[in-house]
């Protein structure tokens, strides 16, 4: 058991290190993705300033302006750092190239997850780099150490849950063949309900409460939130709730997987 | 340790329930046994324009396709079996069923002794592939890192798969080129690392999907020999889908070919140019002007021309002997070819027979 838990661990390791390698081989074309970071935090930051000068207060819903740019810069670097699972997937049922990648004794779910892991990491170390600059030079310096920690476990925890979402929106390519709507619909659901243009707390308290139901608030606005308050009752409910949301997703996806695969053998060719 | 494993699982659990913990292969079995294998493919029609899409909204209309049409063969371990067919034949549907891929919609099949579609992964350990238009190599970076990480996937010993690597690179001529990223390679290097790959785990069959699409002339024939040599010494089996003859010639000792979903020829690569390369091609040149009526019994002329003719005979009826004599009584020989038509040639015959 031990034996083939840890043959196992290798070799999804094994894949997610190649990728990393991938990656490393266009440096330049890395950084000049993120560049946008640097235009995107601009943006926010008239945007903002503008606001807190119009309402005429220091903080709004206890946020300052410093607190609120720091907060956007984590949610704009999970989003930018996106690996474009939904695509990959939904292109590979259509065309029926899935059936090269099944011949390995892998578990296609997992190499997936091991492939876009790989290519997330770089990119968002880029996106943290760029928008992290821009702020410090701007607004001030960060959030002091003590929340970075737990940041990055949420961090990792929303990448897995909205790797979760989208290889289930990947995984629809099997029923229906376009599925661009549903796409489209999750990426605004996370623009909106996931707190990436406005964080959650500006919200009224019932929009805030639906938004914290649902799971896409746990792929940005946790990780986010956390940075900016690291005060031990926040970190512990919203990394305790995106596990809840993990192992829920992540059942679901691995129950809809094991459909598929059947599917598969009856659509695929 | 196996034993104990069987000793208690078997007492208490029923068979189906029971993985061996090695393949159920052995060397007396059939690499690959088909029987009656049937495919059929399901898919919404819809009629054209806007009326039409509300139709198949409504009331869908399905059509079936058959792709394969229940076929049976049977390969030996360590075989060279040739599998070949125009384009919609149903050879990558067989292949992907054989590779636990597809589910058949009937028949039977066992790969290695494993069932495929039920037994995937434990047969994907078991089996190599290439695909002449799927490269499985990473296109960014050098083929030793691939090779690396197929070690881990096929969980390979470290050490084993090092010097394996260093084998296999030899074998195939490629320690030069492990470093370089592939995207930089040749076709013809890049195919010949994709074979070296497909060999790493030492599998016990190989299925090489159009390997040798798009190289040249020595490129293939490099790739040919090597596989040759490889199965050869290894006990590899090759299950070797081509459009191109000379593969299949060149490879294989046994040839089945595939139309329609259909198996319409199977037998020995000798037997299929022995019953139908009976006609030879020959051109000749003199050293004086042909007359343009120039005619000989029992030999179709294909061309005249100042100072040569191209025939055509079937040494059934006209024997080469005969053939040959009446062309030197004819004039002054200058250059005389014989040539076999392709095994093209023949496999086309052999299509359009079975239309």
């Amino acid at each position: 058991m031990l034996h083939t838990v840890a043959r196992s661990t290798s070799k999804y390791s094994a894949i997610f290190r190649t990728q990393l390698l991938n990656s490393f081989a266009y440096p330049a074309d890395l950084f000049s993705r993120s560049v946008s970071m640097i235009l995107f935090m601009w943006i926010f930051l008239q945007l903002w300033r503008v606001t807190y000068g119009a309402v005429g207060m220091d903080a709004i819903a206890g946020m300052t302006l410093r607190e609120t740019m720091w907060y956007l810069m984590i949610t704009e670097m999970v989003i930018l750092s996106k690996p474009r699972l939904v695509n990959n997937i939904a292109t590979a049922v259509k065309d029926g190239s899935i059936a090269y990648l099944l011949n390995k004794p892998y578990n296609f779910i997992l190499y997936q997850a091991s492939v876009s892991l790989g290519d997330s990491i770089l990119r968002m170390a880029a996106n943290a780099l760029m928008g992290g600059a821009v702020l410090w030079l701007t607004v001030g310096a960060p959030p002091g150490p003590s929340s970075w920690l737990p940041t990055l476990v949420a961090i990792l925890l929303a990448w897995f849950i909205d790797f979760c979402l989208s290889a289930l929106i990947g995984l629809l390519a099997f029923i229906t063949e376009d599925i661009s709507a549903f796409m489209w619909i999750y990426q605004k659901m996370i623009l909106v309900m996931g707190g990436v243009l406005i964080p959650l707390d500006f919200f009224p308290d019932w929009l805030k409460n639906i938004a914290l139901g649902m799971p896409f608030a746990y792929t940005t606005y946790a990780p986010a939130r956390i940075f900016i308050s690291p005060n031990p009752g926040t970190i512990a409910s919203l990394l305790a709730l995106q596990t809840v949301w993990l192992l829920v997703l992540g059942g679901l996806l691995a129950t809809l997987y094991r459909r598929a695969e059947k599917w598969l053998s009856i659509n695929g060719g | 340790m196996h034993m104990i494993l069987h000793g208690t699982l078997f007492t208490c659990l029923p068979p189906y329930l029971v993985y061996l913990p090695f393949p159920p292969y052995n060397t007396l079995m059939p690499a690959i046994t088909v029987q009656n294998l049937v495919k059929t493919f399901t898919s919404k029609r819809k009629a054209a324009g806007f009326t039409g899409s509300l139709r198949a909204l409504t009331r869908p209309e399905y059509q079936t396709v058959e792709a394969v049409r229940g076929i049976s063969f049977e390969m030996e371990n360590g075989e060279l079996v040739g599998f070949i067919g125009p384009n919609g034949a149903g050879k990558s549907t067989t292949i992907k069923i054989l590779t636990g891929i597809l589910n058949p919609s009937g028949g039977a099949a066992q790969v290695l002794g494993y069932i495929p579609w039920t037994q995937r992964r434990q047969l994907a350990y078991h089996i190599g592939t290439v695909f002449g238009q799927r490269p499985q190599l990473w296109y960014h970076l050098p083929a030793i890192d691939t090779f690396q990480l197929f070690g881990k996937i096929y969980e390979q010993d470290d050490k084993a798969i090092q010097q394996r690597i260093k084998f296999l690179a030899e074998a195939f001529e490629i320690e030069h080129l492990l470093e370089t990223p592939v995207r930089k390679l040749s076709l013809g290097q890049r195919m010949r690392c994709e074979v070296a790959a497909s060999l790493l785990h030492k599998p016990k069959l190989l299925l090489l999907d159009e390997p040798s699409i798009g190289l040249d002339v020595v490129a293939k024939q490099r790739i040919r020999d090597t596989v040759k040599r490889m199965a050869e010494t290894e006990g590899v089996g090759v299950l070797l889908t081509s459009h191109d003859a000379g593969d299949i010639e060149a490879l294989c000792k046994r040839v089945i070919i595939i139309n329609h979903g259909s198996i319409v020829y199977q037998d020995k690569v000798s037997a299929l140019k022995r019953n139908y390369l009976t006609s030879k091609l020959v051109g000749v040149r003199y050293a004086e002007k042909v007359p343009d009526n120039f005619t000989l019994d029992g030999v179709e002329i294909l061309k005249t021309g100042q100072y040569g003719v191209k025939l055509q005979f079937d040494t059934r009826q006209t024997p080469v002997e005969y053939v040959i004599s009446r062309l030197a009584e004819a004039g002054n020989l200058v250059d005389v070819t014989i040539s076999d038509p392709s095994l093209e040639e023949v496999i086309r015959a052999i299509y359009e027979n079975a239309e």
